[in-house]
């Protein structure tokens, strides 16, 4: 949905139309739930079994466990038979020999540390989340028509006119509360009680700058209205944030397969591939690399939260110091692989609550007879627009360039260029490849500690490992999820 | 003695992702991150509609 929302934007931008404020709504509403939904499928399925040892559960006492789950979270299931089922049905899996989701990954690596106890509660959350997902899912069937690929923005508004009915939003909003209920009572003091256990990651993985676009618009007024605000944050330097401008954004194809080496921005952008060998020393990547005032930048929640932070945003900052206190860690310690992982889940705490006032304008809305969702528009013969967004991943922008009335050019800037791309013309390394410097890794041949800070920025993993030792040329191919 | 270790591939999202990183002194001291697949999603688009882009660019 997001690259949809993105695109609508640009086109939107370039046509000079306004969206109605239930469009605006809507759009909202759905971006949140997409938040929802990405954010508790990445923790508990994309990046929690890299701190969460699944064969230790094992060697876990359902009773103990009860009694820290009863104490971290208000979790709705729980209770020693509960744990004791959930510790048989691992058992099946390992003893099978098929560990099914739990399959292929570093289990009984030094750098796991959580005690049997946790493990057993962390992994009984995952089970749980699986089925909380699907459910938040479709939030996004009900003014969105589907998940994936919603079907219900258009170009000047949305098309689900007649799902504005109080049964279609009663039911929004009791997915939402469920949703948002999982959210406060079993994400959140998931992240505290693993984080409590990985301080030291407060001082691992940690990038330099910070990039966020802001969305969630609150009214027409952008970007002064954003609930997630824009700008942008160089050396770390909070008290510093600036408004970012859309004009500050190059690429740079000096080590990517792409013909020459100038860095464009985006409305000058060339998409001319050159496929090439592997050169670390040369060029290594499809992807380029997009760069603010020059500068490689984070991009995604931990951006997102030290721009709202560093502007003082209410809703955000109350959640953040809550975090930080509880764990008795400073906030320096957010500039780092748990901070992203801890940021992502303060967001959607934070955008999850928000959902319900958007919801509420919304009905507020219906009530005094504003029923209108659309504003008509004409196609001009010649325009160029740009749509900024902040989604799940990071800060998306989409360029579109009309001539004729047809697209002349079109660029995108996603979230993973900007955090996975490469070196560029001067040499200054993508965030993703600064972030991993200075990581231990204990053992090369099961690279866990690499794997925490790459998950950590939100890529969707299934992968192959391939340890090539320089000396040997023996090369280990261990699969992990 | 250092060890280079690639990790490939790492997303099956946004393409295909490789990670490399030299490894000395029990830490990394160098990495290089990779996407191995080509978007043409620009290259789709040109000539097309205006409005056809926000329903194929979802699909990137």
């Amino acid at each position: 949905m997001t690259h949809y929302l993105a695109s609508v934007r640009a086109v939107e931008n370039a046509v000079g139309v306004q969206i109605p404020d239930n469009a605006r709504i809507i759009r909202n509403m759905l971006h949140g739930a997409q938040f929802q939904h990405d954010h508790i499928v990445h923790f508990y399925h994309l990046h929690a079994l890299d701190w969460v040892d699944v064969v230790s559960a094992l060697k876990a006492d359902p009773k103990k466990t009860a009694t820290l789950a009863s104490n971290v979270s208000e979790a709705p299931w729980g209770g020693v038979p509960y744990f004791k089922d959930v510790q048989n049905r691992i058992k099946t899996f390992v003893q099978s020999g098929q560990l099914g989701p739990f399959n292929n990954a570093y289990w009984g690596h030094p750098a796991y540390k959580l005690p049997p106890e946790a493990n057993l509660m962390a992994v009984s959350h995952y089970l749980e989340a699986l089925r909380l997902q699907a459910k938040a899912a479709r939030m996004h069937a009900i003014f969105g028509a589907k998940n994936p690929h919603l079907q219900s923005f258009v170009v000047g508004g949305v098309t689900c006119a007649k799902d504005l009915t109080p049964d279609r939003i009663a039911e929004f909003l009791f997915l939402w509360k469920e949703t948002q209920d999982f959210v406060k009572k079993v994400y959140l003091p998931d992240v505290l009680a693993v984080a409590s256990f990985y301080k030291e990651w407060g001082g691992i993985g940690g990038t330099t700058n910070f990039l966020a676009w802001g969305d969630l618009p609150e009214s027409d007024n952008e970007p002064e209205s954003l609930f997630m605000p824009r700008g942008v944050i160089m050396k770390r330097n909070l008290a510093g944030v600036k408004m970012a401008s859309p004009d500050e954004v190059t690429e740079h194809v000096a080590h990517s397969w792409y013909k020459g080496d100038a860095a464009r921005h985006p409305y000058k952008g060339e998409t001319q591939p050159q496929p090439g060998e592997y050169d670390t020393t040369g060029r290594y990547t499809w992807f380029k690399a997009p760069r603010y005032e020059g500068e490689p930048c984070e991009v995604g929640p931990l951006a997102r939260v030290l721009v709202a932070y560093a502007w003082g945003k209410k809703e955000i900052k109350e959640i953040v110091d809550d975090v930080v206190s509880k764990l008795g860690i400073p906030l320096t310690a957010l500039f780092s692989t748990l901070g992203r992982t801890a940021a992502r889940c303060i967001e959607t705490v934070a955008i999850g609550n928000a959902m319900e006032k958007w919801t509420m304008e919304l009905i507020g809305n219906l009530k005094k007879g504003n029923t209108k969702t659309y504003e008509s528009w004409e196609m001009p013969k010649s325009a160029m627009g740009c749509g900024l967004n902040d989604v799940a991943r990071g800060s998306l922008g989409h360029w579109v360039e009309i001539e004729n009335k047809k697209i002349k050019n079109y660029q995108l800037v996603v979230p993973s260029t900007w955090n996975l791309g490469p070196r560029c013309k001067n040499g200054k390394l993508g965030p993703v490849e600064e972030s991993l410097i200075g990581t231990p890794v204990a053992d090369p041949k099961r690279p866990l500690e690499v794997l925490r800070t790459v998950h950590s920025f939100d890529p969707c993993i299934a992968c192959g490992v391939h340890v090539i030792d320089p000396d040997s040329n023996q090369v280990y191919k261990i699969k992990v999820i | 003695m250092a060890k280079k270790i690639m990790i490939d591939p790492i997303t099956r999202i946004e393409g295909h992702l490789r990670i490399e990183v030299e490894i000395s002194g029990g830490k990394v001291i160098n990495a290089w991150s990779s996407g191995q697949m080509f978007r043409g999603i620009e290259l789709i688009l040109r000539g097309r509609d205006p409005r056809d882009a926000p329903l194929i660019t979802q699909r990137v």
